[in-house]
């Protein structure tokens, strides 16, 4: 059981870290940066270090990707090509 | 002992007879882990139907309130005093046509309503609705709260950004603004109720505020935490965006901010959220400062019951409150809001954990 979830929660993360590099927009890559910090959220959590885990979410999707997303957003022009 | 939901359900199954039998059949197959998901399932879906059901009464409340305040009747004619009100707009959001803008980006257009709704959900897990009634009684429950709550302006700022409508951007960039400069005052003050409780869980948080001095006094938090509690309403009406507050949708200003460009069903989705937050923060309110469930018990009745009524009754009281609030108060400005934030609240939560720090030593309390 807790090994099926593990794999799950890997291949989520995994999957969405190649698709940071791999999409074409700059905002796309974040949410999936987003999806990448809360795979690892739940590895920790897997871990039983509950602490850690929501450490993790408050700090890496709360604050980092909401300053990646500002900063995106205000050099937007050079997107639009 | 019975401490969480799951236990609940598992007692009442074994006092009508049947858990000892389902048990059984699942056993028998070596799947007994199918059911304990199962119960889990039934956990949630109680759960959404509480949310959705308190949602449709919360929006009949706020149009009773505001008409309160007005002298009028409000919805009167859908149902007895109006009560139907919110499935006749449910019924007619779901016929709305679900417009997506030519140059939105579709797919996170799309997405943003769902990831607006999901935190407003998850904040309920650890939230303690009476004595065992709590869905799952995390160790670090308030620290889970406060990083759940923290995943909503992304939401927002994507909604904003997705919409590629200039009033939409300038909603979630407000929007956004607002909810970081006020969860700083909110972590600071939910920190010291913690230095009293030693414990983030709330069920401890709830147990610590049982009792009463001189036979009279509840021990609330509010009592030793005057100013805290004070910050904290402060703090949690402007990360609800209600109105004194409500930057990010003020429409003499900015359309309705965010969700401008949404119709229909996604439309419905951000209400949902909203009011769901608004009930969240109050039950989080009532928790902390407010002495959660605790109250007198009465006999022959289950304590599951009358806890839970006990914390509907002062959930519905902060929230009344909050509503009273929208009608009475004019919005400040955008600029008054950020100085009250950093100039204000921040160094106050900062003098009240430092104040907590010198009485917890001291052991006055």
């Amino acid at each position: 059981m807790i090994d099926f979830v593990f794999l799950i929660i890997s291949a989520v993360t995994i999957i969405s870290a190649i698709m940071v590099v791999q999409t074409k927009k700059l905002v796309h890559s974040a949410i999936y940066l987003a999806g990448t910090f809360l795979g690892t959220a739940g590895l920790f959590i897997l871990l039983e270090a509950e602490f850690v885990a929501w450490i993790q979410v408050l700090v890496y999707v709360g604050a980092v990707i909401t300053l990646i997303l500002f900063t995106i957003m205000l050099t937007r022009k050079g997107e639009e090509e | 002992m019975i401490e969480n939901a799951y236990q609940l359900i598992v007692y009442v199954l074994t006092l009508l007879g049947v858990y000892e039998w389902i048990y059984g059949i699942f056993q028998s197959f070596g799947i007994d882990y199918v059911l304990q998901i199962i119960i889990v399932f039934v956990e949630i879906v109680i759960l959404f139907a509480f949310v959705l059901v308190t949602v449709m009464f919360l929006t009949w409340m706020e149009r009773k309130v505001v008409a309160m305040v007005q002298s009028r009747y409000g919805p009167m004619v859908t149902g007895p005093r109006g009560l139907l009100q919110p499935v006749m707009d449910g019924v007619k959001l779901i016929g709305k046509e679900d417009i997506i803008p030519a140059k939105a980006d579709r797919w996170i257009f799309t997405l943003a309503p769902f990831i607006v709704f999901i935190p407003a959900l998850l904040v309920f897990i650890p939230l303690p609705f009476g004595k065992s009634l709590i869905i799952s009684d995390l160790r670090v429950g308030l620290l889970y709260i406060i990083a759940i709550s923290a995943m909503s302006p992304v939401a927002l700022l994507l909604a904003g950004w997705a919409s590629n409508n200039k009033y939409s951007l300038m909603g979630a960039m407000r929007a956004v603004a607002q909810d970081i400069s006020y969860t700083i005052p909110l972590a600071l003050t939910a920190i010291a109720v913690v230095m009293f409780t030693g414990s983030l869980s709330t069920v401890d948080i709830v147990n610590a505020q049982g009792g009463t001095w001189f036979g009279i006094i509840p021990k609330w938090f509010i009592f030793i935490q005057p100013l805290g509690f004070i910050l904290f309403l402060i703090a949690s009406i402007a990360e609800m965006g209600r109105i004194p507050f409500d930057f990010q949708e003020s429409e003499s200003e900015l359309v309705a901010g965010f969700f401008t460009e949404y119709s229909g069903m996604k439309f419905a989705m951000f209400f949902l959220a909203e009011y769901a937050h608004l009930f969240a923060v109050s039950g989080i309110i009532v928790t902390l400062f407010l002495g959660g469930w605790e109250g007198p018990a009465l006999p022959f009745i289950p304590v599951q019951l009358t806890s839970l009524v006990i914390f509907l009754i002062k959930t519905y009281a902060v929230i009344f409150f909050a509503m009273w609030l929208r009608d009475t108060v004019p919005r400040v400005r955008i600029d008054q809001l950020l100085n009250l934030g950093w100039k204000i609240m921040v160094p106050l939560a900062v003098l009240n954990l430092l104040l907590t720090g010198f009485i917890v030593v001291a052991g006055v309390i």
